[in-house]
């Protein structure tokens, strides 16, 4: 499968590098086709300014914002999220990539009359956030998981019908200790292995 | 009542200005004294930085970067948010601000690496915001900035303080009825803050 892995941490020595590492490495060992995208790395602009949003209902491809990445969601079958959960949901950073690659046209269409959007990313068959939360478990539940739910309800529902969806939480973050995240890690790897 | 309007849209001739424009408006004519925080207008960066993450922590240094930002947010007594639902999420632009300035020692307190909500100073909060999709469909997918408004912030602010989410769903198959009275709620409420 070709695995688009969207990264999103500021600090490269972070526990989040060694999960994209530890991602990627195990994807590969899988005989699967990884594309690494590191939005930090690259200086990503997660801002949507008035132009663009202005033309964002009716973007055609020849206008989107950021050709590169949308011929590389294009090409994906599978899409790996490894980011830090700050306030309940998305780093700032990842949640502009969403607003602005996932644009119409590539990623859904707006019926002319009524009835809902239509979903257009339907050649990515896996969707998977990989995360740290400071929040415990059941408090995160509580609160709805915003950045779970975004991804793997909102963005899913513009994939594939039967896209299949993967979660890996390391919860209360502020708490762990080199035990907790070497299990956290070995768990990610056990569970990619076998994707 | 000192209130800090807080608007993300982009668009000039948006719906979603028009309804931060209201706000104000309604507020300045009940005579409260505003603080307008439009984060496209003052250009905010959102994107939290590698310094200020090592630093997330370290109460002493931590505000430092967006000082004047937690200077407004807790100078204000009640908190007004004015945007739109973009993928079942804020905007970037107000995202990345509730990363980088409702810190550790701003809005919460960390104990034994629990969270500990502080931001007291709010003894109100409203929401005014469009979805795209329908109600049912942000149901369908957990509908996250209402939860994070109606749970989070609201166990962030003063315990007890009222709070209203205001929201317009289905915008694109919005209605000169529907909008007008969207906008006479947000009026009513405003007039009553």
């Amino acid at each position: 499968m070709r695995v688009l892995v969207v990264y999103c941490h500021p600090v490269p020595e972070s526990f989040a590098a060694g999960l994209r590492d530890a991602a990627v490495d195990e994807l590969l060992k899988a005989g699967h086709e990884v594309d690494l995208v590191d939005l930090y790395a690259e200086g990503f602009d997660p801002v949507m300014g008035a132009d663009e949003r202005r033309r964002y209902n009716t973007m055609v491809m020849a206008d989107h914002p950021f050709p590169g990445h949308a011929e590389r969601l294009q090409a994906a079958q599978g899409i790996l999220f490894v980011y830090p959960t700050w306030w309940y949901g998305l780093p700032a950073m990842l949640k502009g990539w969403l607003d602005r690659v996932w644009t119409p046209e590539l990623t859904f269409k707006i019926p002319d009359g009524p009835g809902p959007i239509v979903p257009l990313m339907t050649h990515v068959r896996l969707l998977g956030v990989i995360t740290t939360c400071g929040a415990p478990r059941w408090w995160s539940y509580v609160v709805g998981h915003p950045g779970k739910r975004t991804i793997l309800r909102g963005m899913r529902a513009l994939c594939a019908r039967r896209c299949r969806t993967l979660f890996m939480a390391h919860y209360m973050m502020d708490k762990s200790t080199d035990a907790s995240r070497a299990r956290f890690l070995a768990s990610v790897r056990a569970r990619l292995a076998r994707l | 009542m000192r209130i800090l309007v807080l608007h993300a849209h982009p668009v000039e001739t948006s719906f979603n200005r028009a309804l931060f424009r209201l706000v104000v408006d309604r507020l300045e004519k009940a005579g409260h004294q505003l603080d307008i925080l439009d984060l496209y207008a003052e250009d905010f960066d959102p994107r939290l930085t590698r310094a200020e993450r090592l630093s997330y922590h370290d109460l002493s240094i931590n505000r430092v970067p967006v000082d004047p930002y937690v200077g407004r947010l807790l100078a204000a007594e009640a908190l007004v948010l004015v945007h739109p639902v973009w993928n079942f999420g804020f905007p970037a632009i107000l995202k990345g601000f509730f990363d980088r300035v409702f810190l550790p020692g701003v809005s919460f307190g960390m104990v034994d690496g629990q969270v500990r909500p502080i931001l007291h100073n709010i003894g109100k909060l409203v929401v005014v915001t469009t979805y795209g999709g329908s109600r049912f469909r942000a149901m369908l997918m957990g509908d996250p900035p209402r939860k994070i408004a109606k749970r989070v912030l609201r166990a962030t602010i003063r315990p007890g303080a009222p709070m209203r989410y205001l929201a317009l769903y289905d915008m694109n198959r919005s209605t000169d009825a529907s909008r007008t009275a969207f906008l006479k709620k947000v009026t009513n409420v405003m007039d009553a803050f």
